[in-house]
């Protein structure tokens, strides 16, 4: 058990710190606790007492019986006040815990508003305007350099890479105009054939290409 | 459970040289192996969290009445010192008079108590001792109704954790979960 000193030596930098609230939460748990307790033993008592109350018939003793019955009322009506009791208890716990909930957003809000404005402290709009301005001039220097570059080409490579271009197009659109006519005439050979199928079928195959 | 025979859990029980400390040490070795677990099952079973040496001649397992035989008080001692160097049982006293069983160690129990706490999201709440141990919120919990000095261990190795706070307050005691 020696080592417990050195344990609670660094106990307050890691743990959860107990505040006022905490203790008064401490408080009304335990009268909570203090009441369901009652309640546990009344419950019993008066399981207990309705048996006696049954034997005490049972030889006879009326009169005992009724008195019993009475004090078992007396500690019902008892019972039905201490629910009450605890459902208020019950209920003030549940408000400060939650209060506390609400306590500590409230604090994470103002600590995220505060972190925010900071933030924006850094980033002034003069400052924005200016990085904005000085990246637009950035940008139009490197064009000036790509066209630059771009123009390292002389006129007659430039016209001979415009005539490769050409050439190319004229290629495409010859390949396209050539290939054309061939897809009627396929179609026209697919249609010499059907004759030779039954005119029902070719119906049902017109139909069906109708659709 | 309470039905259970010891027998059940362990079919050497009812051989007679189990019950006599061995002189040979590696039968020996055996022999308390087998007693450890044996001790440990037995309690997990009846759900035992604390050994006192003053009572151990009313402890059921160390008697035998099918074949009349127990374990006489050094073999105890023996026993009980095997299952302190494993860890399983720890003194609450000076004159080893008194034990908690920790068929599940600190550390597991530290770890089932915090597990419930976060799964119920009670992080951040108060509670008291009474309500953990003994209230019907904590009726599934394992922990319901573990012995008061274990549950005090218990939170204090949450406390070495930063998991907890244990705190009273006007004679209240309770504890603040992280």
């Amino acid at each position: 058990m020696g080592s417990l000193f050195g344990k609670k030596s660094h106990k307050s930098s890691r743990q959860p710190a107990i505040t006022e609230q905490d203790r008064a939460i401490l408080q009304l748990k335990q009268q909570r606790d203090r009441l369901n307790q009652n309640r546990r033993r009344i419950e019993t008592q008066l399981e207990r007492e309705r048996e006696v109350a049954k034997q005490l018939l049972k030889n006879g003793q009326k009169e005992r019986a009724l008195l019993l019955l009475r004090k078992k009322k007396m500690l019902e009506m008892q019972l039905d006040k201490s629910e009450g009791i605890l459902e208020n208890v019950e209920r003030m716990t549940h408000e400060l815990e939650f209060a506390q909930v609400q306590v500590d957003v409230v604090n994470s809000l103002r600590q995220g508003t505060d972190a925010l404005k900071k933030m924006n402290e850094i980033l002034k709009l003069e400052d924005i305007e200016k990085l904005m301005e000085d990246s637009r001039e950035a940008m139009e220097y490197q064009n000036e350099v790509s066209n630059l570059l771009a123009g390292s080409l002389s006129r007659a490579d430039e016209q001979d890479v415009e005539a490769e271009l050409d050439e190319l197009i004229r290629a495409e659109e010859a390949q396209h105009i050539g290939r054309l006519p061939d897809v009627p005439q396929r179609r026209e050979r697919e249609r010499d054939r059907i004759p030779v199928i039954s005119p029902t079928r070719v119906k049902q195959r017109v139909l069906a290409e109708a659709d | 459970m309470s039905s259970t025979n010891i027998s059940d859990i362990s079919w050497y029980y009812d051989f007679p040289p189990f019950f006599t400390l061995q002189p040979n040490l590696d039968t020996r070795r055996k022999q308390l192996d087998a007693w450890c677990s044996l001790v440990l099952d037995y309690c997990r079973l009846k759900k035992i969290f604390t050994f006192d040496v003053n009572d151990a001649k009313k402890f059921p397992l160390f008697f035998n009445t099918k074949i009349n035989r127990q374990l006489d008080n050094n073999f105890i001692q023996v026993l009980l010192e095997e299952l302190r160097s494993r860890g399983n049982i720890e003194w609450q006293d000076k004159n080893k008079r008194h034990c908690l069983v920790l068929w599940k160690s600190i550390e597991e129990w530290a770890k089932t108590v915090h597990h419930w706490i976060t799964s119920r999201g009670m992080n951040g709440t108060v509670c008291t001792f009474y309500e953990l141990l003994y209230s019907d919120d904590t009726l599934s919990a394992e922990f319901h109704k573990i012995d008061e000095n274990l549950f005090r261990r218990i939170l204090m190795e949450l406390e070495r954790r930063g998991q907890a706070t244990v705190f009273s307050d006007n004679g209240a005691e309770g504890v603040k979960f992280l």
